[in-house]
């Protein structure tokens, strides 16, 4: 058990000192309470305010908690001792039912949601009750693989700003949810399209790309945060994409390449840099000491046919950095070179202090692969320091693909999908949820089909066996599992860990669970309507603290849809 | 064939006197006489009530239009629509965008397929192992991309998945990888399952 500060944070502090004053001077100062803030002058997203997110206890403001995407939340009014008391405060109904992945954003007092097919509601954080709805007008060609998803808005200044399944960057009036510009970002008709939520640092929107199943060529770009104009692009398939043959993957297996006929149809074909693929949709992170941005690149195009794009296929499946300024390369670290098998690099990295091989505290990065592994970096040149004991089960990795079917674990959601994974500094722990689904992997030589879908084959979960979930929390200084707890159904969504000494996450159906973080004991639950897999979020207002998540279900594994968004906050509060 | 499409033709001709509004009011104007050539089979706004062809109201724009395109330079083979839009009526790509939007803009048409509990379980068995509704979405609805399957016309349905299968239909290659690693009675129950999907 960590120690517990009760009343003795920074929450706990503003609400003793709202109520005292409230006391003593009435609603106005409730009212300046509610609105309170360490940082920023409370009328908009300053950069300070975003720069020091880590330890703010009353907002949420970036989809993965700050810039390092730590998902560690510093408010400890909701703990262990009790969590059991918590209850639902409030919920609010979206237009849309469908799949829901947007971590709710909230900023002094207001949140911010959106659902698929690109609906943004502003919220009172403490009621639900909605302030304003924008309905994005879809182009007539939207694209998406696995869902019509939206991970949520970035606010920054005086808007709030979201990517559209067009592939457009559109900001909007914070307060009023007026469109203030939008931009075409890449073209549609080629593949191109938006899911992530942006990240905004120093006046630069960054964004990446879906379009890794249809023959992209995948970029992160810097848009003006003022007027939407190009920064920058950085493009996650060099011109050389073929590097260095590497046979063997990040934890020193053998893939299986045949490399001579690699080097063959290369000489013969030249690069397939053009449609290579190499998405990028999960947000990253950045390091402020250094001006760095971190991010992972998805797989190759085709995912399964790997004949027809010889060569490593540079950066996919890779962690990179670049210069936040300029876009430019820094270092990359790629997991698995010419992948065949859609296990690409996913989850959001996360920054933090790791220990090193000799002992030494090194500033690090985490991520959470596909394989199912949590591979620890160091910072300043990408490299590997460890990675750590396998979250599930592998078998026959890495069979190549067949036309009649080859059986593989994990199947090709993984290990960890997109969900971001989350850690508690204090116990040198990340967190990550996993998905058990054994899956047959089909390849078939097909070409390029002009931005249509173009797998190279096909993935099939294997209906007859068993599927399942964890919940792990693995050591990032030793690279083993401190606990695991099975659930009946493999994860997606997100989790989130808190002061508190808590870790919450959700289920497809619709189970949403608090944790010990340091044992896994299960401490409290609630049942949603619909499958709880998004990002769980928390924030503050008038000295309460709130948990808060979508319940929507998913469109890729299939789980009950809904259009709830739940606020917990504790009994009598 | 050549006489079926001139009385197809003719048809339309008669049908465009008679249905279009005032062509300065009319945004289809300029493809009227196309619309009712398509709805010679389709049927009345692309609400089809023949099993064999498909319904097109309410399919979305750019898929339909993906299709025109495909039918048009022979990435898409069939025997009626492959040389109708490689001869007889012929489209520029405007044109196929005013038929596509035509047919997304109408109401899809209630139908009542149904489906037995063996069909049904064989079909989400399927649908599980092959993820369809992480494009076709929940009651396979269908996107910009990815036709509509739910309430569309069972026999349709059957051969489209089927041609698949056997690469017959070969403009969504994905597809053909999908439907090879399943036989046909599962093909068949996710046919039926399909059809009974309704708003």
């Amino acid at each position: 058990m960590i120690p517990l500060k009760k009343n003795t944070t920074l929450i706990a502090s503003i609400g003793m000192s709202a109520a005292l004053l409230a006391g003593m001077t009435g609603g106005a100062v409730a009212e300046e309470v509610k609105k309170a803030t360490l940082f920023g002058d409370m009328q908009k997203v300053t950069q300070d305010m975003l720069d020091h997110a880590a330890g703010d206890g009353n907002n949420f403001l970036h989809t993965n908690g700050n810039y390092a995407q730590t998902r560690y939340y510093p408010a400890q009014q909701i703990n262990r001792e009790n969590v059991h008391d918590l209850v639902k405060a409030w919920s609010f109904n979206t237009e849309v039912v469908e799949t829901m992945e947007t971590t709710p954003i909230v900023v002094n007092g207001t949140m911010y949601i959106t659902t698929a097919f690109n609906h943004v509601h502003a919220l009172d954080a403490a009621t639900g009750k909605e302030k304003w709805h924008y309905k994005h007008k879809m182009g007539p060609i939207t694209t998406y693989c696995c869902g019509p998803n939206n991970r949520g808005v970035f606010p920054y200044e005086d808007m709030v700003y979201m990517g559209t399944l067009d592939a457009k960057l559109v900001a909007l009036n914070a307060k009023t949810g007026k469109k203030v510009w939008e931009v075409q970002i890449a073209e549609p008709e080629l593949g191109y399209s938006e899911t992530m939520a942006p990240t905004v640092v120093d006046g630069k929107v960054l964004i990446g790309t879906n379009g890794g199943e249809y023959g992209i060529r995948g970029f992160v770009k810097a848009f003006d945060a003022k007027t939407g104009k190009l920064l920058w692009t950085f493009h996650t398939i060099p011109e050389n994409s073929a590097g260095v043959w590497n046979e063997y993957d990040a934890t020193g297996r053998w893939m299986h390449r045949d490399i001579k006929a690699e080097k063959a149809a290369y000489a013969k074909n030249g690069d397939p840099y053009k449609t290579l693929g190499g998405g990028v949709w999960q947000n990253m992170a950045i390091d402020r000491d250094n001006g760095r941005v971190y991010f992972v690149v998805g797989n190759p195009s085709p995912d399964l046919y790997g004949a027809i794009r010889p060569g490593d296929n540079l950066y996919t499946d890779s962690l990179v950095a670049v210069d936040l300024e300029t876009g430019n390369y820094i270092c990359h670290f790629q997991y698995i070179a010419h992948d065949v098998w859609d296990l690409d690099a996913v989850s959001p990295p996360i920054l933090t202090t790791v220990m090193d091989n000799d002992g030494n505290m090194v500033k690090g990065v985490l991520h959470g692969g596909k394989t199912g592994y949590v591979y620890v970096h160091r910072a300043s040149d990408c490299s590997l320091i460890r990675y750590s004991e396998p979250m599930v089960s592998q078998e026959n990795r890495w069979v190549l693909p067949t036309p009649e079917g080859a059986r593989m674990l994990p199947g090709a959601n993984g290990g960890v999908e997109w969900s971001p994974m989350a850690i508690d500094p204090t116990q040198n722990l990340v967190y990550a949820i996993n998905l058990h689904q054994p899956m047959t992997y089909h390849v078939s030589e097909d070409p390029y089909p002009g931005g249509k879908l173009w797998l190279g084959g096909a993935f099939k979960v294997i209906q007859t066996e068993e599927q399942w979930g964890n919940v792990s929390a693995v050591n990032y200084n030793t690279g083993k599992i401190r606990w695991k707890v099975k659930t009946p159904q493999p994860m997606i969504g997100g989790i989130l860990a808190t002061a508190g000494g808590l870790v919450f996450t959700g289920e497809g159906n619709g189970r949403f669970r608090a944790y010990n973080s340091t044992s896994g004991e299960v401490m409290w639950q609630y049942q949603a309507k619909a499958g709880v897999n998004a990002p769980p979020a928390s924030y503050n207002v008038d000295g309460t603290q709130y948990i808060v998540v979508a319940a929507g279900g998913n469109t890729q594994l299939d789980y009950k849809r809904g259009n709830e968004i739940i606020a917990f906050k504790l009994k009598g509060r | 064939m050549k006489r079926l499409i001139t009385a197809f033709t003719t048809l339309a001709l008669l049908g465009a006197v008679s249905l279009a509004p005032r062509a300065e009011d009319d945004p289809y104007a300029s493809v009227r006489d196309k619309l009712q050539l398509c709805q010679t089979c389709h049927g009345e706004k692309g609400a089809s009530t023949l099993p064999q062809y498909p319904i097109l109201a309410g399919q979305q724009m750019y898929y339909l239009y993906v299709q025109l395109k495909d039918f048009a330079a022979g990435r898409r083979q069939d025997s009626i629509m492959t040389p109708m839009l490689q001869k007889e009526a012929k489209m520029t790509r405007d044109e196929m965008k005013l038929v596509a939007t035509y047919f997304s803009e109408q109401k899809w048409p209630k139908t009542n397929y149904t489906v037995t509990e063996e069909q049904k379980h064989a079909a989400e068995l399927m649908a599980g192992s092959a993820e369809c509704t992480a494009c076709h979405l929940g009651g396979f609805k269908g996107n910009s991309r990815v036709p509509r399957l739910g309430g569309q016309h069972e026999d349709y349905l059957l051969k489209t998945m089927l041609d698949f299968k056997y690469r017959r239909r070969t403009n969504a290659p994905f597809m053909n990888s999908l439907m090879e690693t399943f036989d046909e009675k599962a093909i068949e129950a996710m046919a039926a399952y399909a059809a009974s999907m309704s708003d």
